[in-house]
């Protein structure tokens, strides 16, 4: 198991060289630190997201309600705003706003025993009006310098990185981490095994909401706008970096160093794209591709049977 | 059993019916109606193939993506400011190009065996980006009458889109109550092991479900994008939530192995008409801005719905 996950991880590091090298041939200023860093920030939002992701497919489940969420976080930050809120009480709001509506996904979940694609898909336009309906989906503007600052570095990427340290960590170390693989091999075993597998699935979609929520606050920050379509068609770009990085849709098996190179591959398919030829409509033919291919390379590999729990 | 996910539906769109006609009696007039049919028709069509693929325990999200793909090529061969060829001709290829895309996804599916979520949130991007290839960031604006006949058009007095919907309906009741691949489907669905040990071909009969959800976009696309004098780009983005959303609440398990028309027709009918009894609540005009929530909160209502539901069969 820990050989297969090894060789995902490998074909795509050598996918991101082989990109890289082509790009540097075609235009050598394009992998250039300042470009790079300088391109960076975009994809800030979605490797947030995709660490919880990562960790929610792994159990089996998904959340496509992320982006609602992200949009509904930004709304109410907006909304303080313009009552006259300090940024940190609009931030804090919005935090817990993404907080609750994480928890309230985990316990329709959990408390239903619903496939979470259906749940998360309801929340998702419930998340999504309930942003569209609060702001009457007028966006709101004009803050402050020093809040704004915080979306255009590399907060996002940063707090990604060492999420993933310690997510990593934990998935090959942490009981936590047995247990989130264990859920995806197989749920009533897990619960058999006298786990509490409901207190950790709602856990990680808490978890989830709040990240999107933390998503919401830095997008906002980086486009110095506050509006109801925030965020809208994200979840399948996370899902896409998550499933690109060798996760299996049908949990039990994925890491997060996997995740990141997806997500890389993804960032740098796209700014090329968009670079090269200066649209990005072709990379979403490219990045579809990519996906349909990864997915069924991986599942030709993997076709055989599951021998071990060993995830990490 | 039989009448899964018909009695709930029923009684909040009973409801709400009643609840506009209370205010504004011109709801139930044969215009509104009509238009309220005509808005139902397009999401209808796709939601019978996509009950068909839920049945048999796949999803297809693609169709959102498809539907913009098959109303930009409809548009750009037969508008006379693109390639001017026949409405028919546009209408068999766009027709063909929905039928194509549906069986290369259950090929992926059933032979390649790649998740169906995956295969179509990747088709779904694919379709999306030759949809702006194609359009090239412009919009085509004239269609021909042969073109726009399917969506403005009438056979007997009844509008095409009403008429063709109608169709697709008893057809796929047909098709799920009459036939063995009918059968089939709901078999592979509700167990697919079983399904093969029983000797039936689930990687075909997956495939035929595919084809002929794609088929059905392609259909939904004429009746209604003609309707518009004019295509862009943004044609059917997020439609595939709107179906997956109608087919849940019409009592369609994500499982597999359950669903009937009846209900998928009620889920249609509903969603369809939040946004019309919105607007004869003249609760103002920001009222509007609530439909996506009314929504994902009938989504979840769906939800609970289901699960009581299979708790009392559990005790049963």
């Amino acid at each position: 198991m820990r050989r297969l996950i090894a060789t995902h991880e490998a074909g795509l590091a050598a996918l991101l060289a082989a990109l890289l090298v082509a790009a540097w041939r075609t235009d050598p200023a394009f992998v250039s630190w300042r470009v790079q860093s300088g391109l960076l920030p975009q994809i800030g939002e979605t490797a947030l997201l995709a660490v919880p992701m990562t960790l929610i497919v792994i159990t089996g489940g998904i959340d496509l309600s992320v982006g609602s969420v992200m949009a509904l976080a930004s709304v109410l930050f907006g909304l303080g705003f313009r009552s006259g809120w300090p940024v940190e009480a609009c931030a804090a709001a919005a935090l817990a706003a993404g907080l609750l509506c994480g928890a309230l996904n985990g316990w329709f979940v959990t408390r239903f025993r619903v496939h979470p694609l259906i749940v998360t898909l309801g929340t998702m336009s419930a998340f999504r009006g309930l942003a569209e309906g609060v702001s009457a989906a007028r966006p709101v503007s004009g803050f402050p310098d020093t809040f704004l600052r915080i979306g255009q570095g590399w907060t996002a990427v940063g707090l990604f990185a060492a999420l993933t340290l310690a997510g990593t960590a934990v998935l090959a170390r942490h009981v936590l981490g047995r247990r989130i693989y264990g859920i995806g091999l197989g749920e009533s075993a897990a619960r058999a095994s006298g786990w509490n597998v409901d207190r950790l699935k709602a856990s990680l979609y808490a978890f989830s909401g709040l990240m999107a929520g933390v998503a919401g606050v830095l997008f906002t920050a980086r486009r110095n706008t506050a509006k109801a379509d925030v965020g809208a068609g994200i979840e399948l770009e996370v899902v896409t970096a998550v499933v690109l990085g060798g996760t299996s849709i049908f949990g039990g098996r994925g890491t997060l160093v996997g995740t990141a190179l997806g997500l890389a591959v993804l960032h740098e398919v796209r700014q090329f794209v968009g670079w090269r030829w200066s649209n990005d409509v072709l990379n979403l033919v490219v990045v579809g591709a990519l996906l349909i291919g990864a997915v069924t390379l991986n599942g030709v590999i993997s076709r055989r049977p599951a021998g071990s729990v060993e995830g990490g | 059993m039989r009448l899964r996910g018909v009695p709930g539906p029923a009684l909040v769109l009973a409801l709400l019916c009643a609840l506009a006609t209370a205010i504004n009696p011109a709801f139930l007039s044969p215009r509104n109606l009509t238009d309220l049919m005509l808005a139902a028709a397009p999401t209808l069509i796709a939601a019978c193939g996509l009950m068909l693929v839920v049945a048999s325990g796949e999803i297809d999200i693609s169709i959102g993506s498809l539907l913009g793909l098959c109303a930009a090529v409809a548009g750009t061969l037969s508008s006379p400011d693109r390639l001017g060829l026949p409405p028919s001709l546009a209408v068999a290829a766009t027709l063909a190009l929905g039928l194509g895309v549906g069986l290369l996804n259950g090929v992926l599916v059933s032979l390649v065996r790649v998740p169906s979520i995956i295969v179509t949130l990747g088709m779904l991007s694919v379709l999306k980006g030759a949809n702006e290839l194609l359009m090239g960031g412009k919009w085509i604006t004239r269609l021909p009458d042969g073109l726009r006949a399917w969506g403005t058009g009438s056979v007997l007095g009844v509008p095409v889109p009403i008429a063709a919907c109608a169709a697709v309906v008893a057809l796929t009741w047909l098709l799920a109550n009459r036939t063995a691949w009918g059968r089939r489907v709901f078999a592979v669905g509700s167990n697919a092991d079983s399904a093969r040990l029983a000797g039936i071909p689930v990687g075909r009969t997956k495939l035929a479900a595919f084809g002929l959800a794609g088929l059905l976009v392609a259909l939904a696309t004429l009746v209604s994008v003609p309707r518009l004098s004019l295509v862009d780009s943004g044609v059917g983005v997020g439609f595939e939530l709107l179906v997956v959303t109608c087919v849940v609440v019409g009592g369609v398990s994500i499982r597999g192995g359950t669903g009937t028309i009846l209900g998928v027709v009620l889920g249609v009918l509903l969603l369809s008409s939040v946004r019309t009894v919105l607007i004869f609540l003249q609760l103002g005009e920001s009222s509007l801005y609530w439909e996506r929530a009314i929504q994902g909160a009938l989504i979840l209502a769906a939800v609970m719905g289901d699960a009581a539901g299979r708790r009392r069969e559990a005790r049963a």
